[in-house]
This record gives C-alpha cells, structure tokens and sequence, in this order.
C-alpha cells in the first residue's frame, strides 16, 4: 500500500521551563491518506493547534521544545530532512500549507492582495512574471466564489470583510496545489452563516485538487460536516478515532460522550450539565472497529 | 503621501508648523540669494560696524566684528539642516535593523542588543555627546558622529517594541508557514508595519536633533568658528545679555522656530498616520 501523506507515529513533545518539563503531548499516532479529509477534535490546550506546528516544523526551532517520535510527509521522515529541505516543503507545490484561525489578521495589511497573492505563487515559481501571477490569482479567487476578483486583488485586507478574507486565504492556501492543508479552526473568528458558506467551498475544492486535509476544530458540528475520519485529542493523548459517522452516533470513549453531550441544544434544556469527572476521561484509547492506526495501516 | 498633505494644510497648528519648516529650509536651500552679505559667512571684520542693533540693511544687527547677523542666522540654518539630515540618515537605518533583529529573532540576539542599547540609553544623552566630543576634536562631523551615536537607541526600542508585538500577529506566522526567510520577514512584513511610527518619530526628533547640536556648540564642543552655528551665537551673545539683546534673540528665535515647526508636523503626523507612543 502507499505511503499515507501524513503519518505521524507517537509524537511526544514537552516544553522545558525552569521547574522541569511540561508534557503537552503523550505519544498521539494518526495519519492522513490522500484525498482524505480527517479532523482532530478536542477542546482547547489539547494539543491540537501544537500537533499541526509540528508537522510544519515550526516548533522545532524551539530551544525549549522537546520532541520525540515520528512524523512522514508522504513517506519522508521530516526528522531526518535537512532545514533547507523542510524549508522547501513549505507552500511550494505537492506540499503543505495551513489555514488560520483568523483571516483578517493573517493577510499583512501594508499590501494590497495581490501583492500577497504573488508572494504565495512565487514560492512555487520564484521567476512568475506579474501578468501569469495575477491571471492565476483571478482564478483563484474566482475559484472561491469572489465576484470582483480584479477588485479585491488591489484592495487591502482591512477593506475585505471576514468571509472575504478567508476566501482569499483559502484561495492562497490552495494556489499552489498542496498535498496537504492544515486547517487550524479556520473560520472560528467568523459567524456561523459565513463560516457555514467557506466551509462548504473548501470542501468542493479539496475534492476537487484532491488534497489531504487536517482540520483542527473544537466545533463538534462542523466536524461532523467536514471530516471523513475523526480523532479526538484530550490533554495530549487520541482518546477515541473512528469514522465520523460511527462515532458521533455511537461514542465509546467517556471524554467524547462529554464532548458530545456539552452541545448546547437549540431545542431548549440551555446549556446541559456535564458530569465533569476528569479522572474518567483518562481512560485508554478506543478506536472504533477497523479504524484503529493497525488496520488502517496494513 | 498626498493625502497625508492635505490632511496636513486643513489642522492650522500642523499648518503653522508646515510654513515654519517652510521657512527653514527655503532659507537654507536659498542662503546665498536671500542673504546681503554671503562673505559674512566666513572670518570677516568690519569694525566700522560691529555690534550694532537691528537696523538696515542690517536687520538682525551685526555681531562684535560687525558681520551680519542675518546672514550668519541663515546660513547656521544649512549647517543644522545638514545635521540633522546627516544624523537622521544614519542612526535610523541602524537603529532600526537592530530594533528588528531583536524584536524578530528574539532569544540571545534580542539579549545581547538589547542590553547594548541599554547601556547606550542609561547614560544621558548630552553627557554621552560630550564625552565622546571631548575625545574627538570638536568639528561638524565629529559633532555628526557623536549625536549618531546618542540617538539610534531610540530607534532601536522603538522598533523593537512594535516588531515584539507584530511578531504574533497571524501574517508572520502565515508568512513563515508558506517558507519566507527570517530576512523577508523582519524587512518586508514587519518593518512596513513600523513605517508611520519612525516617520513619526524623525519629524519629531528632527527638531530636537537641532536644539542637541546647538547645545553643544554652545557648549563650545561643536561646530567651532568662523563656521556660523546657532548654538555657538548665543552662547557668544549671552556675554553681553541685556545690553546687546539682538545677539541672542535672533539666533535663539532661530532655534525656536525651527525645533517648535518641526514638532507640531510631527504632532499632526501622528494624529494622522494613528501612532500613539
């Protein structure tokens, strides 16, 4: 079978500060496979937004991160790579690119869009000349359902509302065919209707190009739209993995359960209690028939 | 920019202070047309006609060896000028590199030259001057070298601070996501952001770079004679204070109408480009 494009093998990592090191990671394994769409689910100080830091090889310049364990970007152990290699990896084509939380604050606003827009292209194609760069961003952007691509391309991001910005964000992240995309809770800084539309888009275009896709997202909902597989991340350990479907139906572990159940219903009954009982939620890992990391891998 | 104009001339302080710039530098660029007596400029004696009060052609009165003191006063104008263009162009472009190596890099970079600013910035700036004049011979460019060295440490904080704070925002970390190097980050994503602070910044100090270099040589450690300097005419002139009033009135309005336009185009800079410090 081939190489997963994204397989990350008991990753552990911990910070050291002056009174000792503080684990943050336990040893999470999962993986990606191409075209596949798979969320990693879990409230906040996890370990979700750490994990996709990793797999960019942001964290490792650290001095006080100490990391151990494996991760493969389509077959390649990044520990091994060379900087100037992982550095090449970055936003060039059949690569990685990520999504942020928050759009508005991600464009720079001392230059217009396009600018921004050829920056991107440019790590693909350092010698793009401007008439190319800007022909491919108005498809780009066309591609993400903006009306007035000439326009928003001179505009700057102050300009552009929240969901254009995370267009234009989504339409940059996919400019150079990636083979992955990280997607760090993209969207939470916007409103659902908003968010509900980008979301949509992404998806068409994922499945589109066919690219890989983390999604790291605390919003049990939109989840569930999105994400083919689901692994759920509780204080640095995957407590449960399993298709979407199957686990949001039939939750096993007793942290999903709480997750699940912490929704608030629109229907009425407010906010529900939770039974907080935090020793429980500690229990072992549950992957959900045929989907643990062994079968899945064979 | 000219927008930034138009805003300028509408606020009547900043318009104030546009005209007063104004008359600076046109006296400066246009000494030798507007001046009676350019020669006045270098050592002349005319002892038929020394310290005479304001009079015609004589309108600023005539110094002890009866040069005119309105050619002096306009012609000390280019050599501030000149200053503080010098010292400007030179402490900024080095503070604010360091400023950003340090804000940006962080870690035993940003230690290292940020306790060597610290050191720069605990010794007061007029002593730090002096001392360095007082080893130096007291020239313009000597006088250049040491108000360089007393005022990048400013620009080296406040870049620093305002890169700490870009550093987190979410288009350095995209920028360093899609693989720009640490070069392109500090100068192309970071420092554009700084921009209207340090313009800001240099309106202001301008004037305040004028009033340093004219407390020196009135210190006697700058620009020494027969090069006019403002600061050296009314140290000259205080000997003689009240009787000989016009020896230091006139290069004293000088220094005041300079440092007081240059301030209130900063002051409106800063409403306008939104920098609060």
């Amino acid at each position: 079978m081939t190489n997963p494009t994204l397989r990350i093998d008991d990753l552990r990592l911990g910070f050291k500060t002056w009174s000792g090191t503080i684990d943050v990671l336990h040893g999470i394994s999962l993986h990606i496979r191409k075209g596949e769409r798979v969320a990693l689910v879990g409230e906040s100080g996890s370990g979700k937004s750490v994990t996709a830091r990793i797999v960019l090889g942001m964290l490792q310049q650290l001095k006080s991160a100490r990391i151990s364990g494996t991760v493969e970007f389509e077959g390649i152990n990044l520990e091994t790579l060379k900087p100037a290699s992982r550095h090449a990896l970055r936003g060039t084509a059949m690569s990685m690119s990520m999504i942020f939380q928050d759009p508005t604050s991600s464009l720079n606003p001392v230059y217009p869009i396009f600018t921004l827009f050829r920056e991107v292209l440019q790590r693909a194609e350092p010698g793009i000349d401007t008439e190319t760069a800007r022909r491919k961003a108005i498809a780009a952007l066309a591609d993400v359902a903006i009306n007035e691509p000439e326009r928003v391309l001179e505009s700057y991001a102050f300009q552009l509302s929240g969901g254009m910005n995370q267009r234009v964000m989504i339409a940059m992240a996919l400019a150079n065919n990636p083979a992955l995309l990280l997607a760090d809770e993209p969207g939470t800084a916007l409103d659902v209707t908003v968010q509900a539309q980008t979301l949509r888009l992404m998806s068409e275009l994922v499945e589109k190009h066919q690219t890989s896709v983390l999604f790291i997202s605390h919003n049990l909902g939109v989840v569930r739209e999105f994400a083919d597989r689901v692994y759920v991340i509780y204080k640095g350990n995957i407590v449960e993995q399993g298709p979407t479907a199957g686990l949001f139906d039939n939750p096993q572990h007793p942290y999903t359960r709480a997750l699940l159940s912490a929704v608030p219903r629109i229907t009425g009954g407010g906010i529900p209690d939770i039974e907080d009982d935090p020793a429980q939620f500690l229990a072992p890992l549950f992957a959900h028939q045929g989907y643990s990391e062994k079968e899945l891998l064979k | 920019m000219k927008k930034t104009l138009v805003i300028l001339t509408r606020n009547p302080l900043s318009l104030i202070g546009l005209i007063l710039v104004g008359i600076v530098v046109l006296s400066a660029l246009f000494a030798d047309v507007i001046t009676p007596f350019p020669a006045h400029v270098g050592a002349v004696v005319d002892f038929a006609n020394f310290n005479q009060p304001p009079h015609w052609p004589n309108i600023f009165g005539t110094d002890l060896v009866g040069r005119d003191l309105f050619t002096r006063v306009v012609y000390a104008y280019r050599i501030s000028l000149i200053l503080g263009i010098v010292v400007l162009a030179i402490a900024v472009p080095i503070g604010v590199a360091i400023g950003l190596a340090a804000g940006y890099l962080g870690g035993w970079t940003e230690y290292l030259l940020m306790r060597l600013t610290d050191v720069f910035l605990s010794i007061p700036p007029l002593v730090l001057a002096m001392s360095i004049m007082g080893l130096l011979q007291p020239t313009l460019t000597n006088g250049m070298i040491a108000v360089t060295a007393m005022w990048w440490p400013w620009y080296t904080r406040l870049v620093y601070n305002i890169a700490r704070s870009e550093k987190e925002e979410g288009y350095v970390l995209a920028a360093e996501v899609i693989g720009a190097s640490k070069l392109h980050i500090m100068f192309r994503e970071i420092l554009p952001n700084c921009v209207p602070s340090i313009i800001t910044k240099m309106t202001l100090d301008f004037g305040f770079v004028i009033l340093i270099a004219s407390s020196l040589s009135f210190l006697g450690l700058g620009v020494q004679p027969p090069t006019p300097d403002l600061g050296s005419m009314v140290a000259e002139g205080a000997k003689y204070l009240p009787d000989s009033w016009w020896l230091t009135v006139f290069p004293g309005l000088a220094i005041l109408i300079a440092v007081f336009g240059f301030n209130l185009i900063g002051d409106a800079l800063r409403e306008i480009l939104g920098v609060d410090q």
